[in-house]
């Protein structure tokens, strides 16, 4: 974790380190095409999650591995059912989930399940904090999650690996794949992976209720299928396709054949990509299928939507230090949901944007423009601004100053403007302003002491906030302001003596965001009041002890209480939740094995989800994963 | 009296052994106002809060106070039976629904019922000694494929002597408003299709008549006369409790698309308020308060005695005043606005979440 933070900061290219090992290999071949996107954004945190943090969360979801890891909340409704995401104090529409740079957020809701995205759906995970439409586009308002797969071009041969976790309660997850890598001709390099995974989460407790308080009966099936494909010749041309399809089906009270009820969520993502000569040009096929059923299982409410995108892009250095990119999206909607009435839906978005990023000898500056365009309204120009300085620049350790202010919007969803009543065709797309400030510090040395911390404020005011106004029958309104204000901090530290090492990672957040604006007589009750679920003080403290190959670790996760009404006056109370892990590896022959034993919530503590019925006890779950390589001269 | 000889033991052992007493348990809920605050469904946050008749400030949540843990659902029902109180809680995920059944003066929690015995507890009422009635929907379906209400509903029989249920009487589909007329409880139903109002002997604990009386039959009181009244789509129906014919079906206005949705009588029984409502273009609800006497030939719609919408209408048999709760939305407090049964407001006081019903004690 502590190294992963290190090398992801910035000026380097994305790194990773190879699978569980120790030493940091750069992930070159694509990087050197240009920056990340998220590059442009200079002056705003970005937290990249080293492998080893992956590969302990291997069969766990999107939700465990960002609550324990980021101070991002989640609206958790049990164990494999839904989660939705809040981030630095804005709602679930708020933050960005990209998938290889498109954005994957439903656009029927505007927001993704997390519990329905596996660790193991893919290679990379970074967290951008804060508002980053200008790069992004919609739905950046309190942050962004980007999800990379990446291609291994270095170790050639064949690479199988497989899987398998049990758990507490009849819960089990597996997964199965290959990588495989080589040179078909003497022009040519040849770069994939296919993997499958499932999990089923029958969690049959072994009590209906703790302390009075009941544990809802649900059963969750997960399949997922991931397809990459990479080929590049030597004058660095490439050609890929990456491929997700995921299929998750959650049964409530599944022993109630009148009264239980089914959602069945499944995801179609294709994307094929071109990139030569600093121009990217890419284009996808999404699908989304949401499927809910209650009693009667054999005729569920359908809602399929289709997005075709396509997004050239291409980015030249001006000067020495100074890159642009400019770059245009286009997408085009196609929905049918039964909540619409039964009409097909189409509608068209487009994007343009200019990125530019200066990085001098201390100074890293980018500034950046967008205009989205959307059939039936104006959607804002959102211009950015950043930079960052290095104050300090010593031999053993640097200080850096950051800032930034970029303007923000999210495009209304489909369902608020469509929905049969409810919905809004008049809406207005919801306007952030974001600015945040920070200072980062690290060590530069090596061994045995490294040590970094990141000190970060924002305050971010979104205008006409979008509300399901629960006083009018849960009518879509334009009517809310919400002005979300924080402060983050993080900090680990690595000590490494010969065979031993320790480290400890902790972040804190503080999180006020309040609805500023009177709209009705009863809105006096809500006014300057906490948004729901957004609770005020979050912490999170990773800490582990490693000897060769064997490790242990501490998570532990505090959350003050969450209000749960617009008024404040009812809240799921405060919790800490720990887990324990202790994971080993060993090599034998071709064979690289690794096994984890982990106990989640070690202290049994009673908390709550969003229904306020309880979250499971003490768990238990040993893992096991298995590389083998069958190139004889590869080393894992 | 049990309790002073009770307490002259007591001041004896303290005297001889240092002060060993126990305080008589205080009974901070013997008399006043409960709100019952049905919560939003999905949160399961349903509470009850006590408000005394002389203070204009409710105490919240009373009995996570007393017993600290919440109710685990949407409070949909209250009654209290020989000083036993029966909440009813409706948990938004189907097998969860229970009864907490504590005691009336302390709110201190006896015992709970569960499922299978209590699914989609809609309203409990007392029959006789130590026993009570609770409607149930039994497990709803889907709404959008017509197989919400199953048929029939049930009512769960319980003696408060053991705390459990002792059968299951089926009723009929959706049944919910219960009224007892001397041995028979009239049942009602919240499904417009069948129009029925059911007849249960409780010294047998059967449906003995079905009767149809036209679209969603609310039995909600028995006058001075012992006339039964029945609010039903817009009619207002006087039934006679013994031959079980209807005396009359009284309009309550002239427009049809405006219907009482809430209603209460006067201490005496020979007022009867309700509320008429509406949706406007909006979506809002809306509405006013109306009264009429039970000998009325007609029910004028002309002139209100509160121009105001409230979710639900409660008069206080011990004073005769009205109170309306309003509910802003699910997601912040409503209030319960008291009023004199001339009209005249009295104050306000905030609620809970969505307060849908008062009982007085």
């Amino acid at each position: 974790m502590v190294a992963g933070l290190c090398l992801g900061w910035m000026g380097v290219s994305y790194s990773a380190l190879a699978q569980g090992g120790q030493e940091p290999v750069s992930l070159s071949v694509v990087t050197v095409r240009g920056y990340a996107a998220e590059r442009f954004l200079a002056g705003q945190k970005v937290q990249p999650l080293d492998s080893a943090t992956l590969a302990q969360f291997r069969y766990q979801s999107l939700t465990d591995l960002l609550a324990l890891n980021t101070p991002m909340l989640f609206k958790n409704y049990g164990p494999g059912q839904l989660a939705t995401v809040s981030f630095r104090g804005t709602s679930a529409n708020h933050t960005a989930v990209l998938w290889n740079g498109v954005n994957i957020n439903q656009p029927m809701t505007g927001l993704t399940d997390f519990s329905t995205i596996p660790v193991a759906g893919f290679d990379q995970l970074s967290v951008q904090y804060g508002s980053a439409a200008s790069v992004v586009g919609s739905d950046a308002v309190g942050g962004s999650v980007l999800l990379k797969t990446t291609p291994d071009f270095r170790q050639n041969g064949l690479t199988f690996f497989a899987g398998h976790q049990q758990g507490s309660f009849l819960n089990r997850q597996s997964q199965a794949g290959a990588r495989y890598s080589g040179r078909p001709g003497n022009q040519w390099q040849v770069s994939g992976k296919t993997v499958i995974y499932g999990s089923q989460l029958t969690n049959r407790y072994p009590y209906s209720e703790r302390k009075y308080y009941y544990l809802e009966p649900t059963e969750t099936r997960q399949r997922g299928l991931l397809q990459d494909l990479y080929v590049r010749n030597r004058q660095g041309r490439q050609f890929s396709v990456n491929a997700w399809l995921t299929d998750n089906d959650l049964v409530q009270a599944p022993a109630d054949s009148i009264g239980r009820e089914r959602t069945r969520t499944q995801n179609y993502r294709l994307m094929g990509t071109y990139e030569a000569n600093h121009t990217t040009v890419r284009a996808g096929w999404f699908r989304d299928v949401l499927d809910y059923a209650k009693g009667d299982f054999t005729h569920p409410s359908h809602s399929l939507m289709d997005r075709l995108m396509t997004r050239v892009e291409h980015e030249r250095g001006l000067m020495p230090g100074l890159s642009l990119r400019a770059g245009a999206e286009a997408s085009h909607y196609r929905t049918q949901v039964d909540g619409y009435g039964g009409q097909v839906i189409q509608e068209n978005r487009a994007d343009l944007y200019a990125l530019t990023r200066y990085q001098g000898p201390r100074w890293l500056v980018s500034a950046n423009l967008r205009q989205g365009f959307a059939t039936g309204y104006r959607a804002p120009f959102t211009p950015s601004l950043g930079g960052e300085y290095q104050l300090i620049r010593q031999t053993t350790w640097q200080l850096t100053a950051k800032g930034s202010v970029g303007r923000s919007y999210r495009v209304p969803t489909l369902n608020e403007r469509y929905w049969i009543n409810l919905g809004n065709p008049d809406l207005k797309p919801e306007q952030g302003l974001n600015a945040e400030a920070g200072l980062s510090a690290r060590t530069t040395t090596a061994k045995p002491w490294q040590l970094a911390t990141e000190l970060t404020t924002y305050r971010n005011r979104v205008k006409d906030w979008t509300y399901w106004n629960p006083t009018r029958n849960y009518r879509v309104e334009n009517l809310q302001e919400v002005l979300a204000r924080g402060v983050e901090w993080n900090g680990s530290a690595t000590y490494t003596q010969g065979h031993w090492q320790a480290g400890l990672r902790a972040a804190y957040a503080w999180t006020r965001s309040t609805q500023e604006r009177v709209y009705d007589v009863y809105a006096q009750d809500v006014v300057g009041k906490q948004l729901v679920y957004v609770p005020l003080h979050t912490a999170n403290l990773s800490a582990f002890i490693k000897r060769r190959q064997t490790r242990l670790t501490v998570q532990t996760l505090l959350n003050t209480k969450q209000y749960i009404t617009f008024d404040n006056i009812q809240a799921l109370p405060a919790y800490t939740l720990t887990n324990l892990l202790l994971n080993t590896q060993w090599q034998w022959k071709a064979v690289r094995g690794q096994v984890q034993a982990q106990i989640n919530n070690v202290f049994d503590v009673l908390y709550l989800n969003v229904r306020r019925n309880a979250m499971p006890g003490r768990n238990y779950a040993l893992s096991l994963f298995l590389t083998v390589n069958t190139n004889k001269n590869a080393k894992l | 009296m049990q309790n002073s000889k009770f307490l002259l033991l007591a001041g004896l052992a303290g005297l001889l052994a240092s002060c060993q007493t126990k305080d008589p348990e205080p009974t901070p809920y013997e008399s006043g106002i409960l709100i019952l605050n049905e919560g939003n469904f999905s949160q399961n946050n349903g509470t009850i809060s006590y408000l005394s008749r002389t203070s204009t400030a409710a105490k919240y949540d009373i009995f996570n106070q007393v017993n600290t843990r919440s109710l685990k659902g949407g409070v949909s029902g209250y009654t209290e039976v020989d000083g036993k109180g029966l909440i009813l809680v409706d948990n938004s995920t189907a097998g969860l629904d229970q009864v907490e059944i504590v005691d009336a003066s302390t709110f201190k929690s006896i015992a709970t019922l569960k499922t299978p015995d209590i699914e989609n507890p809609r309203q409990v009422i007392r029959v006789a000694a130590n026993k009570a009635y609770i409607s149930c929907w039994d497990v709803s379906g889907d709404f959008s494929a017509g197989t919400f209400y199953k048929e029939p509903g049930y009512i769960a029989v319980v003696d408060l002597g053991s705390n459990k249920v002792t059968k299951k009487i089926p009723g009929i589909r959706a049944n919910e408003w219960m009224v007892l007329a001397g041995n028979e409880v009239f049942l009602g139903s919240r499904y417009n299709g069948d129009k029925l109002l059911a007849v249960i002997d409780i010294t047998k604990d059967e449906v003995t008549q079905k009767l149809t009386v036209g679209t969603n039959p609310r039995p909600f009181a028995v006058d001075a006369n012992s006339r039964l009244w029945i609010s039903s789509g817009s009619e207002m129906i006087r039934m006679n409790t013994q031959t079980k014919a209807i005396e009359a079906r009284i309009a309550a206005g002239s427009d049809a698309t405006k219907t009482p949705s809430a209603v209460g009588i006067s201490p005496d029984k020979r007022t009867i308020y309700f509320v008429r409502s509406y949706y406007d273009a909006n979506y809002n609800s809306k509405g006013e308060v109306y009264s009429f006497g039970i000998s009325d030939a007609t029910i004028s719609t002309t002139k209100p005695i509160v121009n105001r919408y409230f979710s639900s209408l409660n008069v206080d048999p011990q004073t005769g005043n009205l109170y309306g709760t309003a509910v802003p939305s699910f997601g912040q407090a409503g209030y319960v606005l008291r009023y004199q049964s001339t009209g005249a407001l009295i104050d306000s006081v905030k609620a809970e979440i969505s307060p849908a019903g008062v009982f007085f004690k």
